[in-house]
């Protein structure tokens, strides 16, 4: 069994005075540390709405896919560990003209939808490692709160979506 | 086991006075329980007499999921066992598939790897610090702790693109470089870490307050710390001296130069709650000691190693263990020669630790077993997987 007291610790008169005084110098030099951050220690709290973090380089939010440049290679799709991205495409008719990426490799087939599930997303960035055009990026975008699940699901083929392209893609 | 104690008054069975023990529930939204861990408690009057621990709260599924992913896909899910301290996670799990797929990592990957492992374990001994700070009564090293972790988590949003679960340390390698300005940067943080501690010290470690809430409370003695498999600062705290990274060297440590610091009893006895706590303040300065070390001898070189587009381990198994912030981690991982693995077990640290809550719980008050869940410092993540 685990003992909380031990038998060494008996109090002696100058023991009780002694703690006290322990008591009262230890929580005074305490106090002073946290005295000197009234002024010579700068602000750290960033007030969110009206001030702005800069989010570094790097930061992963929102999953933002320029539909232009896609493929449809699935690549995404397949290394996606909690299975949130959902691509279909069709092959282009016979004869048509073959568009091409803006690092020009040919699109062969016609995305007909490219939705994500943000809700589901786990922010990993597997899937934009792997994708050979760069068209699936994280944005800096991080204020997208819905009221519903359902509202999470983003098509990326919705021209509501391209508008906000001017405001999420990273330059 | 009866919930009933008899306490005789008087002579005749009839005037036998019954007491009940009080069961009550800690949790699982308690906040001193670090977590949705719910603890059941039989209480007479204000002592334990029984604590049990119940898990399961934040069970996930982590290692079934594991089987149905691919190798690279098991990352992310390892970044989700200890939260707080999620670049160790990951590079436990890296180092077993690597071994698996006898892949030689970069030096510099293994620069990278060893410093953003030193400075996860200083931002997770923070929280750790802070949490337990606030457990006891006492907010504003809270606030203190966390100022200086911010430093170390905008460190790692630079790095890997996110704070908390970065999927940075890959098979192979490390996924980005680390540039010059970013490693001044964290010898700068050293510099300002050693002070901090100093000053953490003077405002807890050693007032006397904190001393009297934490010293004698909860002492876990060496042969309980062995029969539980205890890691860690828990195992440390008790005056053992073993640390994986000393006595298993991997990785860079056999070339480094750093102490283990064990419990010394300075207040109180050897494996109480403020040896276990100031362990972990020791170990602060150690890890600070230790980048410094790498920072000096940092190669230049390319950060990821030869990898095959898809991983597939040969057949057979392997467990590795790692030292995280919070103890001893394993991965047994089984490969059947397929793309996915065929099963990974995470022995955590947590749960180990957690299972000796009912012996450490007995007979102390209920004030105090909040102290000893602090000292602990179990992450439920982890614990319940």
């Amino acid at each position: 069994m685990a003992t909380t007291i031990s038998e060494s610790n008996k109090l002696t008169f100058t023991g009780y005075f002694r703690n006290i005084y322990e008591a009262f110098y230890t929580c005074g030099k305490g106090m002073w540390i946290t005295f000197k951050y009234v002024w010579a220690h700068k602000p750290v709290t960033i007030e969110y709405p009206e001030v702005k973090e800069v989010l570094p380089e790097k930061a992963r939010m929102r999953l933002f896919n320029d539909a232009e440049n896609c493929i449809s290679c699935t690549q995404c799709a397949l290394s996606c560990p909690v299975d949130c991205i959902y691509i279909a495409s069709k092959p282009r008719p016979k004869g048509e003209e073959v568009p091409k990426t803006t690092n020009g490799s040919p699109i062969r087939q016609i995305l007909t939808q490219y939705t994500i599930d943000t809700a589901l997303c786990c922010y990993c960035g597997l899937c934009t490692t792997v994708c050979p055009t760069e068209c699936l990026t994280h944005s800096h975008d991080y204020e997208y709160s819905q009221y519903s699940l359902s509202g999470m699901k983003v098509d990326y083929l919705n021209d509501d979506v391209r508008a906000w392209r001017e405001r999420i893609v990273k330059e | 086991m009866s919930n009933t104690k008899t306490i005789e008054i008087g002579g005749t069975p009839s005037e036998k006075l019954k007491t009940d023990l009080l069961t009550i529930n800690m949790g699982p939204q308690h906040p001193a329980t670090h977590g949705v861990l719910r603890i059941e408690i039989k209480t007479d009057s204000e002592i334990v007499s029984e604590a049990i621990p119940h898990l399961g709260y934040l069970h996930r599924c982590m290692e079934k999921h594991c089987e149905k992913v691919d190798y690279r896909g098991v990352i992310p899910f390892t970044d989700r066992l200890d939260y707080l301290a999620s670049m160790s996670m990951e590079w436990g799990y890296s180092m077993a598939v690597e071994k698996m797929l006898n892949i030689e990592v970069p030096k510099r990957a293994e620069y990278i790897r060893c410093i953003i492992a030193e400075l996860q374990r200083i931002a997770s001994h923070l929280i750790a610090f802070g949490t337990y700070a606030i457990d006891l009564g006492a907010f504003s090293p809270f606030l203190y702790a966390f100022e200086m972790r911010e430093k170390v988590l905008r460190f790692f949003e630079e790095l890997s693109g996110a704070r908390l679960l970065y999927n940075y340390i890959w098979i192979g390698g490390v996924w980005n470089d680390i540039d010059d300005k970013q490693l001044k940067r964290i010898g700068k943080f050293c510099d300002e870490m050693e002070e901090e501690v100093k000053k953490y010290n003077e405002l807890v470690s050693f007032n006397k307050i904190f001393v009297e809430r934490t010293a004698n409370v909860g002492v876990l003695s060496i042969e309980d710390a062995y029969q539980y498999g205890a890691s860690g600062p828990v195992l440390r705290g008790s005056g053992v001296k073993w640390d994986l990274r000393a006595n298993r060297p991997y990785s860079l440590y056999s070339e480094l130069d750093f102490d283990v610091h064990v419990g010394e009893g300075e207040r109180g006895v050897v494996g109480d709650c403020w040896n276990r706590y100031f362990v972990r303040m020791k170990e602060v300065v150690e890890s600070v000691k230790i980048i410094r070390q790498l920072l000096d001898g940092i190669e230049d070189g390319p950060v990821m190693g030869k990898v095959p587009k898809v991983i597939k381990p040969p057949k057979g198994e392997i467990y590795i263990r790692t030292e995280c912030p919070r103890g001893e981690l394993g991965y047994h991982l089984i490969s059947d020669g397929k793309k996915t693995p065929y099963r990974l077990k995470v022995k955590s640290p947590c749960f180990t630790h957690t299972s000796m809550l009912p012996l450490l719980g007995e007979g102390q008050l209920i004030a105090d077993f909040v102290a000893t869940i602090g000292s602990i410092d179990i992450v439920l993540g982890e614990v319940d997987r």
